[in-house]
């Protein structure tokens, strides 16, 4: 499978998050001849566990993720990132956690948005998109709990996470070989962004795989860790900035 | 149907007018056969037509209703046959006679380059004077074409092959290259005479430890490349195993009357490339096509002359193909062609960690395919024999010296 990193925007000190980047990054790509191919998404669902009793609530682990992936339709995958697990199941898994009410959805984020080719580089681009019916812009904290916003009731709480890009190189696998060239990629994705003048960059989700069982060649489970580091990492982010 | 004038006159005056025309001119001597020619295919046909008649009579004689028509009708139509076939044999006779239905006219020089009509064995005419002019006239047009063809061939291999140009020095690229390769030239082994594959291939890996070689033969390849799947690439399946492996035991004895079908050479350095070249006829030493492929493709695409799905192997294989006519023309000095083309597929072990010498850095907007890609230009016009292939070094497409 190709190697993917999973990038998030990082806003430089003083600034927040825009959803002017949206657009700029993606008239980058195509200012260095990406091609819009087609569309993706992936679901990131944040569970909590149905308990008879609350109180034990603490005992089980807050970021008990879910994600489901484009590329892998009948795939579903768990991670729990403070406990270095993630797991890839059968998408049915969904149904069956319905059925046994053990777990219910905390907040679902849903992400939605274009892929671009460009040679043997593929950029994918996904905006938070709205759930039901709710006008969502984003994800915030409130508190120590995430929620999906709308526009209108929130718009005082800090988004913390807009979009999510990721950019896989087709040709070979292997983390440690492709590093160099997801790297230089990176700048040379960077170089065009300057010219717009945008304040931040795009910062690779860079982590010890190995603590996960997983090994230097590519999977679905790297990716799945990625989001799940990427998720982390905006909470932590938005609790520095909160003080 | 009329019997022919001819038939009537005496023999002497046949044989008088005979004489006469072999004092004609060589042209109307062609003419004459002409006509003889037509006025016998003339006769054939009434023949023929004479024994459909006869034929009838005789069925009409078989019911005997009609009592004396059929006599009649048998008998004027004997008459008429016999007269037909005296007369195709007089013309037979006369044409004979002028060489038609033999060679003998040709032998003799005063026919002005033209030849009497001849009538083959089978029957076919062949009207010699006017096929000489046609053929002729292709004949000419023939060089023309040749001679056109000739040098728009010349001039393509000027453009695409210009190392290949006769009288045509190349100038260093920088001295230092040069003094390194003289350098070893102490170090380096004799070229042998006349070395065999498994040697050859022992010698290459014990050079670049990090790339694996394999032969096969064709059908065993063809069903290795099928086996090739994205996920588990790297491992050989029971049902193709290559005829030497790198790190196999059983080189000698065993090998000896295999190393005969080896046609496909892999090549293949884990995460970064397989190379796939092929060998023309097998068992020889002469490398024919050269192809590079993703570690993780698969497929029966897979050979010396499919194509990658990647661009950066695309391009890195149309690369290949004008080093491998460079090795093929010119070699490098020491080693067979096929020996210097292994070594320069080896030095592409840095095809995603070596940045350009040219511009430093590793990835570069190709202008031609509007893409990003590594470099993927590895000198070949001097080979280092060197140990560490880090010394070869590598270009943009762009930003290569031979970019021209």
């Amino acid at each position: 499978m190709p190697v993917k990193w999973v990038l998030y925007w990082q806003p430089n000190q003083g600034s927040t998050v825009s959803s002017q980047i949206l657009n700029e990054a993606t008239q980058c790509v195509e200012s260095i001849n990406g091609v819009k191919e087609g569309r993706w998404k992936a679901t990131l669902i944040y569970y909590k566990p149905m308990l008879r009793d609350q109180a034990n609530q603490a005992e089980f682990p807050r970021d008990f993720l879910g994600i489901s992936l484009a590329d892998q339709p009948s795939k579903y995958y768990f991670i729990i990132r403070s406990q270095r697990i993630v797991l890839e199941s059968d998408s049915s898994i969904q149904l069956i956690m319905e059925k046994l009410q053990s777990y219910k959805s905390k907040v679902a984020l849903y992400f939605e948005g274009f892929q671009y080719q460009l040679g043997d580089f593929r950029l994918r681009v996904g905006k938070v998109v709205p759930t039901h019916s709710e006008n969502v812009r984003g994800i915030v904290m409130e508190g120590m709990e995430l929620f999906a916003f709308g526009a209108d009731s929130y718009s005082h709480l800090v988004v913390i996470l807009d979009a999510i890009y990721d950019v896989e190189y087709l040709p070979i696998s292997s983390m440690e070989k492709s590093r160099k060239v997801m790297e230089e990629f990176l700048e040379i994705w960077h170089e065009a962004l300057f010219k717009r003048s945008l304040p931040g960059k795009f910062v690779n989700t860079e982590l010890n795989f190995g603590e996960f069982g997983l090994g230097d060649s590519y999977t679905p489970q790297h990716t799945a860790v990625r989001y799940a580091l990427v998720m982390a990492h905006m909470i932590a982010t938005v609790q520095a900035v909160r003080g | 149907m009329q019997p022919l004038h001819q038939s009537q006159l005496p023999q002497n005056s046949a044989e008088a007018e005979n004489n006469q025309s072999e004092l004609d001119a060589p042209p109307k001597q062609v003419a004459q056969a002409m006509d003889r020619l037509n006025q016998a295919a003339r006769v054939i046909a009434d023949i023929r037509l004479g024994a459909d008649r006869i034929l009838e009579a005789l069925f009409v004689a078989s019911h005997p209703r009609h009592t004396d028509m059929p006599l009649q009708l048998f008998l004027r139509e004997d008459t008429s046959m016999r007269q037909h076939l005296q007369d195709l044999s007089l013309i037979g006779k006369k044409l004979e006679e002028s060489g038609v239905l033999t060679e003998s006219l040709r032998s003799r020089s005063n026919s002005w380059g033209l030849h009497m009509p001849l009538v083959c064995p089978d029957g076919a005419v062949v009207a010699y004077a006017w096929k000489r002019q046609l053929a002729g006239q292709a004949g000419a047009s023939a060089v023309d074409r040749t001679r056109l063809a000739l040098k728009a061939f010349t001039d393509q291999k000027r453009r695409f092959f210009p190392h290949i140009d006769d009288g045509l020095k190349m100038e260093p690229r920088s001295k230092k290259p040069r003094a390194s390769h003289s350098l070893l030239q102490h170090d380096r082994e004799e070229p042998v005479g006349y070395e065999t594959l498994p040697d050859m291939l022992s010698r290459l890996e014990k050079l670049v430890p990090n790339v694996k070689v394999s032969t096969y033969g064709r059908l065993n390849w063809l069903k290795r490349a099928s086996s090739l799947h994205v996920s588990g690439g790297e491992d050989s399946t029971e049902a193709s195993k290559p005829i030497f492996q790198s790190s196999s035991k059983l080189r000698s004895g065993l090998q000896a009357e295999v190393v005969d079908k080896v046609a496909v050479i892999e090549l293949s350095v884990p995460s970064v490339f397989r190379a796939v070249v092929s060998l023309n006829p097998a068992g020889s030493l002469d490398p024919d096509a050269v192809a590079f492929f993703s570690p993780d493709e698969g497929g029966s695409y897979l050979h010396a002359r499919g194509l990658s799905v990647y661009h950066v192997y695309k391009h890195i294989t149309e690369h290949a193909a004008t080093a491998l006519q460079y090795f093929l023309g010119f070699g490098t000095g020491s080693g067979t062609p096929l020996y210097s083309l292994l070594l320069w597929i080896c030095s592409f072990e840095s095809l995603f960690s070596k940045p350009c010498s040219k511009c430093g850095r590793l990835l570069a907007m190709d202008k031609k395919s509007a893409l990003i890609l590594p470099p993927l230009h590895r000198a070949y016009q001097e080979l280092p024999l060197a140990v560490n292939m880090d010394v070869c070094e590598a270009y943009h497409a762009g930003c290569s010296p031979d970019e021209s």
